[in-house]
């Protein structure tokens, strides 16, 4: 009875024991910074998606920017379908946020969306010689809006990078880099944008009133 | 055969850390790192525009916003952007207060900075919806800046301040009003509603006349003695149609849950941004 009774307190406490060790281990491994390298690359990809968002929401302006011009100023053909080119090749470069390592891919993209921030810029420089339509209630508003979702795009960027930083950074540096070569090995650093933000935006047309 | 390997990895790390710090490094020396000011009330008055009274009035307002509404407006007034554009001043700072309640991110603020002459509205991700950029645009543009220009800085804030506090409220209309497509929607729902007040009655008079035709038919083909009966609760059936009908129109006003229970002290509730907004320069 009494041996009994003793094998069954001593298998209990090995049991509990070992259960303290693979939570103590548990924890270890978490302050260690095994969650970082998953937890910084969903951080990026969101980052990504309001990026693509942003962009998104510009080229959603875009018909109607195209539409109040041609009110005004139909004789500018050229400058008008340069934007609306523009804007479809653009639209169709999606880059979604599996692909973001892909650093060949987002060059393709912030190629297309630059080359659709020169042609709008393009069509505002030429709006300027339109007085009609640069007074306008509809055109202020979308000029609002433009300007509104350029700074948008800026912050989006400048947030993606951010997060990208602190990511790759994490993939190469001390604990992150023991991770990176066990657990993640398919975790690869993330592409960023090489082209600077001020070629990017819109040149900022002023209309003196 | 394996240390070679693992040095030259190692070598190849730091040389990657380097490469990635450097640009780091340049950055720091290149640019002064962001002011912040300390956010001591709903009105930070650094650069000094503003009047006690005038402070003071306009501070009980955007209390009272957030007590109706729960957004949190902010009045700011700068001495230097840090050598930034306003527009990137302005989210960071957003961010680094927190402006707007955590969970809605309504957070607006109104910053001056006399003397780089710019302004902006910077609006919180929540706040997009209801002060729309083209508004801020226009409240800049055209309530704001004519005093500016004309050296009335208090006179701008205050005015440009009540319109924002009025479009965040729910109205200020005659800022939404321009685009075409916003007033077509209204107008269509008015004239159905105009059509069902004046014809509905009609519809339903017309109705209840074939009903109760044909529930008599009805009861005369089955028997004289149930007429009076089954008319009754036909009409029973309508009265409480109706009754409950009616009560359906009341609208249900949610009642917020949110309090704003310190009077003194104000701080931001957590709210983030995202460069939606407008700014103007005089």
């Amino acid at each position: 009875m009494a041996a009994n009774a003793a094998n069954f307190f001593f298998a209990n406490a090995v049991r509990i024991r070992s259960l303290g060790i693979v939570a103590l281990l548990a924890l270890f491994t978490a302050g260690c910074g095994v969650n970082a390298i998953p937890t910084y690359e969903e951080q990026a990809k969101a980052k990504w998606g309001e990026v693509q968002n942003q962009y998104q929401r510009r080229s959603d302006l875009i018909p109607n920017l195209v539409e109040t011009v041609k009110g005004f100023a139909q004789q500018e053909r050229d400058v008008l379908t340069a934007v609306v080119e523009a804007r479809a090749k653009a639209t169709q470069i999606r880059i979604d946020a599996s692909q973001i390592t892909d650093a060949e891919a987002l060059k393709r993209f912030q190629d297309a969306q630059q080359q659709l921030s020169g042609a709008i810029g393009r069509l505002l420089a030429v709006a300027e010689a339109y007085p009609d339509l640069k007074s306008s209630q509809n055109f202020l508003t979308l000029q609002a809006q433009l300007e509104g979702t350029e700074n948008r795009i800026a912050v989006a960027r400048r947030d993606y990078i951010e997060a990208v930083r602190i990511y790759n950074t994490e993939l190469r540096t001390f604990p992150g880099i023991l991770w990176a070569s066990t657990l993640y090995r398919d975790a690869k650093p993330m592409a960023t944008f090489t082209i600077p933000e001020e070629q990017m935006r819109v040149p900022n047309v002023k209309f003196t009133k | 055969m394996r240390f070679a390997a693992a040095g030259k990895s190692l070598s190849r790390a730091l040389i990657a850390l380097a490469l990635l710090l450097a640009p780091l490094a340049a950055f720091a020396q290149t640019s002064e790192p962001l002011q912040f000011p300390e956010l001591t009330g709903r009105i930070v008055d650094r650069a000094s525009l503003l009047s006690d009274a005038q402070r003071k009035e306009l501070s009980r307002k955007l209390e009272d916003l957030e007590t109706k509404t729960t957004a949190q407006f902010v009045v700011v007034t700068l001495t230097s952007l840090s050598g930034r554009t306003i527009e990137e001043y302005g989210y960071q700072l957003g961010r680094r207060w927190g402006i707007g309640q955590k969970t809605t991110n309504n957070g607006v603020l109104l910053i001056v900075a006399p003397n780089e002459r710019k302004v902006r509205i910077e609006v919180g991700y929540g706040a997009e919806g209801i002060l729309p950029d083209a508004v801020s645009s226009l409240i800049i543009q055209r309530v704001i800046i004519p005093k500016f220009r004309a050296n009335d800085y208090a006179g701008g804030i205050v005015a440009g301040a009540d319109e924002i506090i009025k479009v965040l409220s729910g109205g200020g209309e005659e800022w939404k009003r321009p685009p075409q497509q916003g007033q077509q929607i209204p107008d269509w729902v008015i004239v159905l509603l105009v059509l069902l007040f004046t014809f509905g009655p009609i519809f339903l008079a017309v109705l209840i006349t074939w009903l109760t035709v044909r529930s008599i038919t009805r009861s005369t083909i089955h028997g004289q003695k149930q007429k009076g009966k089954k008319q009754q609760t036909f009409w029973e059936r309508v009265n409480s149609g109706s009754s409950s009908g009616s009560s359906s129109w009341s609208s249900s006003s949610s009642s917020s849950s949110w309090s704003s229970s310190d009077s003194g002290g104000f701080s931001g509730g957590g709210g983030s941004f995202g460069g939606g907004g407008s700014s103007g320069s005089w």
